[in-house]
């Protein structure tokens, strides 16, 4: 210990205030445990700061100016002129409510927050660096630490980040000006997503994918309708290109990609998305000091209820490993913490909905047909398209289908796919279905309200039954 | 071949049973009808023999487990070929492992049949074998195990395998239910229903045979007995009958079609107040014989006994010891329970002087030859069922289903007695068609069969009236239990010389306390008072039984 080191203790320590983190302080305070949570930078982390929330900001406003330039069939017309300042400055003050409503809650649960770097000691503390130039360090000893310290946009070594024209998601969604060209290197959920965004704010939009269609987790007829969208939109893309090298300026960039077999071209735009991936920030805690190993892809291996292999330590969300999803985070922070508190908790939740807020958006959860099968289920699955849905046409906005996938012997529902307008809401009773084993029938014989999208649900469940009434 | 011999039901209609003793262990060769263990019901301990000839291979419960009827509890290996004596065999185990009831029969031959519910038979053994042994199955991947959050978190909680019992339940959902069971909790526990109890305040198991004086040994403390009704399992119990029942649209279709009034399907599963009925319930109640047998196999599997004994809090604080409540001992409490909370209690003492009685006593043992003193139990006796004669509310119980009490015709006493597993109450019948003599023998007989646990069920039902004679082991007045349904019960204090005022005059007399306890909703006390006045009488005037 240095001379002049405040040494304190505490039961639980809890690195990372995203939503994995702070969920899991105040589950555990709840639990009566003494909890604190040291933070580095902004509490909510990447998702309410940097990502999930802004994103879906600017989605919004996107698609509201979007469809207020395309209602002419609905005899709506007029001028749309988008302030991005008021725009930013609107989403901005979405984050702080939000930041600062966790701040509260965690200040009303009695959990002592810090801010600095947690860099582990030994297996039972951590100095906290405090970054602020002077503040020095202090350790805390901890009975029992999570570690939730999230992930990072992945850097590709050909177009390194510069804060400048070179953006990550972050930047990109702190930027001061619509560009009037945006480059895009990756068609992944974040890459669509901005991309469709920014389409529909006025920028021109370039998606180079290295691979030959976007979204490459998600089946084909899904993102082909998303795909299909986003070139109406104006989205222009670049499959099976890479980019090489690039220049810039002050006030451009110009990338050069080139194709698997050997095209090479360049785009200009004013600024380059780098949207490739996320990997976990565990690098920053010294994982070692607490003789913690990492897994071949940087994550710290868990168990089934979040414990590393270290006793007193266990991880959760992004940095414990696949899927990267706030909800995930969250549900394992729940979890760890009533682990940690003696409660029969356990990470083993069937069905973890993904969503993609792209346009339609896409969800899904549980169990693919392919999954169902390598499962060794036989699986049954039922569609329904948004054509003839009621409520599709009154929203003039009828592409995409809703997907189940059951097991033929039981008919209990194992997954779901939607590409839809609202399929981020319409997932959630779905998971329902998935985790309280539902069947076919119990979803097709539960009233859904008319006219609403949630209806194709119901009718891809008749189509599983063989009974659709409103499809050939 | 490999033959199961399955708990049968050893009573009237057990449902579980405790295994006291193995009298063998795996590798041993047994012979037709050689003793295997002692299996203690809620109503006696009886001896278990074997329906086959053979090698013991398995021994599947621990002393000390209690096991559902039809649960498989010993593996052989016998000579023979298994593909066609299997079922026979099995049917063997039934008829011949004691004193049994048809539902054994049923139960055993449903589990003979190869397609019964264990997909997971062991691989090992050929088809035909119906298997039970779930313990060698391959485990269950996490994607077939279909259990809502709830389920799963109950079965952390209750330390339950959701691999065996989806194994067992095929991909269809597990239920809470379905982990309760598992866990041995619920249901299938207690068939505990219409049991008739009695007893006795004051601590039991302090006194055996010794502790009981020459004078007073007929009789000792307490009571309890027996009158069980509802026998089966849950599962295959009778139609619910409701008028409303929760049930997921899927559960309904189902039950449709199998043709089933989802309102029938019998459930514990309460929520928001209204029964809720699962798949499992329904095909449960579609199939009872094969779901009689299924439930059984959760109870004989090893995961489940082990969690069984998590689901109870560890003696964590300090040296307390933590003492299963089971067996006869968990009988007599929800058998107090229930006569307690049924029947409002009130009680009624008094005392008599019986100098005369005395003489009396003394006079019959010095010309009765027999190789047993008469104790005043069958003074008692013979008193008590004469004054119930006069007072028919006494010898009563009451039908609130029907709405009607029903006055006994027949006078058969119920002697509550103390032995060294708790109380039980042999029944005299008849006890008002029989002599002092006679009654003195019976007594004596059963009493001493109680203690050495060679009573059977049958001996301990359909009592109409109980005496509890804690006075053999000391003190005056309780308030005894009443031996529920029945109306009363009549506790003796100890008979000594006690200072009694006769004319004026303070003299030591032989007295005997009585404390009588009635149901007041059958009886007003001045019943109770006349009914001990007249007990009194034929006591401290035992002449006035010729009459």
């Amino acid at each position: 210990m240095v001379v002049g080191d405040v040494s304190t203790h505490t039961e639980l320590l809890v690195i990372g205030a995203g939503p994995g983190g702070y969920v899991a302080a105040i589950r555990a305070a709840q639990l009566g445990m003494e909890v604190t949570l040291v933070e580095r930078e902004a509490v909510g982390g990447t998702c309410l700061n940097h990502g999930c929330i802004p994103s879906k900001a600017l989605i919004t406003a996107s698609d509201r100016a979007h469809q207020a330039r395309n209602s002419e069939t609905m005899g709506i017309n007029g001028e749309i002129t988008v302030s991005f300042d008021t725009l930013m400055g609107w989403k901005d003050s979405v984050v702080d409510q939000l930041t600062g409503g966790v701040e509260l809650l965690c200040e009303q649960a009695g959990i002592t927050l810090m801010e600095g770097l947690a860099v582990f000691a030994g297996e039972n503390s951590v100095r906290i660096v405090h970054e602020g130039s002077g503040e020095g360090a202090e350790t805390v000893e901890f009975e029992h630490a999570i570690v939730a310290t999230g992930s990072a946009a992945v850097e590709l070594p050909s177009l390194p980040y510069d804060e400048d024209r070179i953006l990550d998601s972050r930047q990109a969604l702190a930027l001061e000006t619509i560009p009037d060209r945006l480059l895009i290197v990756g068609a992944g959920y974040i890459g669509m997503e901005l991309a469709t965004a920014f389409q529909k704010l006025g920028a021109d939009v370039t998606v180079i994918e290295m691979l030959d269609k976007p979204l490459p987790r998600y089946d084909g007829d899904i993102t082909q309708v998303v795909h299909n969208r986003a070139t109406d939109l104006g989205v222009e893309f670049k499959f099976g290109y890479r980019g090489t090298d690039y220049t810039a300026d002050d006030e451009t960039i110009t990338i050069q990609i080139e194709s698997e077999r050997g095209d090479t071209e360049s785009i200009t735009a004013e600024n380059a998305l780098v949207a490739v991936g996320r990997e976990p920030v565990t690098e920053s805690v010294e994982p070692d000091a607490a003789g913690l190993d990492l897994d071949d892809d940087g994550f710290i291996p868990t168990d089934g209820f979040g414990q590393t292999a270290v006793d007193s330590i266990y991880a959760i969300g992004d940095v414990a490993g696949e899927p990267l999803l706030a909800h995930q985070a969250m549900y394992e922070g729940q979890v760890v913490a009533e682990v940690i508190a003696g409660e029969p908790s356990a990470i083993d939740a069937r069905a973890v909905p993904a969503v993609v807020f792209t346009d339609p958006e896409i969800a899904t959860v549980g169990m693919t047909e392919s999954d169902a099968e390598a499962a060794a289920f036989t699986p049954l699955v039922g569609e329904a398209s948004l054509r003839s849905l009621g409520r599709a046409l009154t929203l003039d906005d009828t592409d995409g289908f809703v997907r189940l996938i059951a097991d033929s012997k039981t008919e209990i529902v194992l997954g779901a796919q939607l590409v839809a307008p609202e399929a981020s809401e319409l997932v959630g009773e779905l998971g329902l279905a998935v985790e309280l084993s539902a069947t076919l029938t119990d979803v097709a014989e539960t009233i859904h309200t008319h006219p609403t999208l949630s209806e194709a649900i119901v009718e891809a469940a008749e189509d599983a039954l063989g009974r659709a009434i409103h499809s050939a | 071949m490999k033959q199961e011999l399955e708990l049968p039901d050893v009573g009237e209609g057990i449902a579980e049973g405790e295994i006291v003793a193995w009298l063998v262990e795996p590798g041993d060769y047994v012979e037709e009808d050689q003793v295997l263990a002692e299996v203690e019901t809620d109503k006696a301990v009886v001896d278990l023999p074997s329906p086959f000839e053979g090698t013991v291979t398995e021994l599947h419960a621990e002393e000390g487990d209690i096991v559902a009827v039809g649960s498989v509890i010993v593996t052989f290996e016998t000579e023979g070929d298994g593909a066609d004596d299997g079922s026979t065999a099995e049917d063997q185990a039934a008829t011949e492992s004691a004193e049994t009831e048809t539902e054994t029969a049923q139960a055993s031959s449903g589990q003979a049949e190869p397609d019964s519910a264990t997909p997971a038979a062991d691989t090992s053994t050929p088809p035909e074998n119906a298997q039970t042994d779930t313990g060698a199955e391959t485990p269950t991947p996490q994607s077939h195990i279909f259990a809502p959050p709830r389920v799963r978190r109950l079965a952390r909680e209750l330390g339950v395998d959701l691999g065996t019992i989806a194994s067992a339940n095929g991909d269809h959902p597990i239920s809470e239910t379905d982990v309760r069971r598992a866990a041995g909790q619920g249901e299938s526990t207690q068939p505990q229903q219409a049991t008739a109890s009695s007893v006795e305040p004051e601590p039991e198991g302090a006194q055996t045979e010794s502790a009981a004086t020459p004078e007073s040994d007929t009789v000792d403390s307490q009571s309890q007995s027996s009158v069980s009704t509802e026998t089966e399992p849950r599962v295959s119990g009778p139609a619910a009958n409701r008028e409303k029942t929760l049930a997921a649209p899927a559960t309904r279709q189902l039950a449709r079609e199998m043709g089933i009034d989802i309102d029938d399907v019998p459930t514990d599963t309460i929520r928001d107040g209204t029964p809720f009925v699962s798949p499992a319930d329904v095909e449960a109640f579609a199939n009872r014989d094969s779901a009689t047998e299924e439930q059984s196999q959760h109870h004989a599997d090893p995961a489940s006994g082990g969690s069984e004994m998590a689901v109870e809090p560890a003696g964590e604080t300090g040296d307390e010891e933590r003492v299963p409540y089971r067996g006869i001992r968990k009988v007599i409490g929800d058998n107090m329970e229930q006569a307690k909370f049924n029947a409002p209690h009130v009680s009624h003492h008094d005392s008599t002087e019986i100098e005369q009685l005395v003489e009396t006593r003394q006079l019959f043992n010095e010309r009765v030859d027999e190789d047993f003193s008469i104790t005043y139990l069958p003074f008692v006796i013979k008193a008590v069922t004469r004054a119930l004669k006069d007072h028919p509310y006494m010898n009563s119980s009451l039908d609130k289903e029907a709405g009607e009490i029903v006055l006994k015709d027949h006078y058969d006493i119920g002697i509550a007695t103390a032995t060294e597993r708790g109380l039980v109450v042999p029944v005299i019948a008849d006890a008002d068609k029989k002599g002092v003599r006679q009654l003195a023998r019976e007594a004596a007989e059963l009493i001493s069969r109680a203690r050495n646990n060679e009573i059977t069920p049958d001996e301990m039902q359909g009592s109409t009236f109980t005496i509890t004679n804690f006075g053999a082991i000391g003190g005056e007045y309780a308030t005894p239990i009443i031996n529920y349904p029945e109306a009363a019960i009549l506790g003796l204090g100890a008979i000594k010389e006690r200072p009694q005022v006769e004319d004026g005059e303070v003299v030591a007399q032989h007295t005997l306390p009585l404390s009588l306890t009635v149901d007041h909703r059958l009886i007003d006390g001045a019943v109770a008072a006349q009914f001990t006045n007249d007990v009194k009488t034929y006591l401290n005037t035992p002449e006035m039984l010729l009459l």
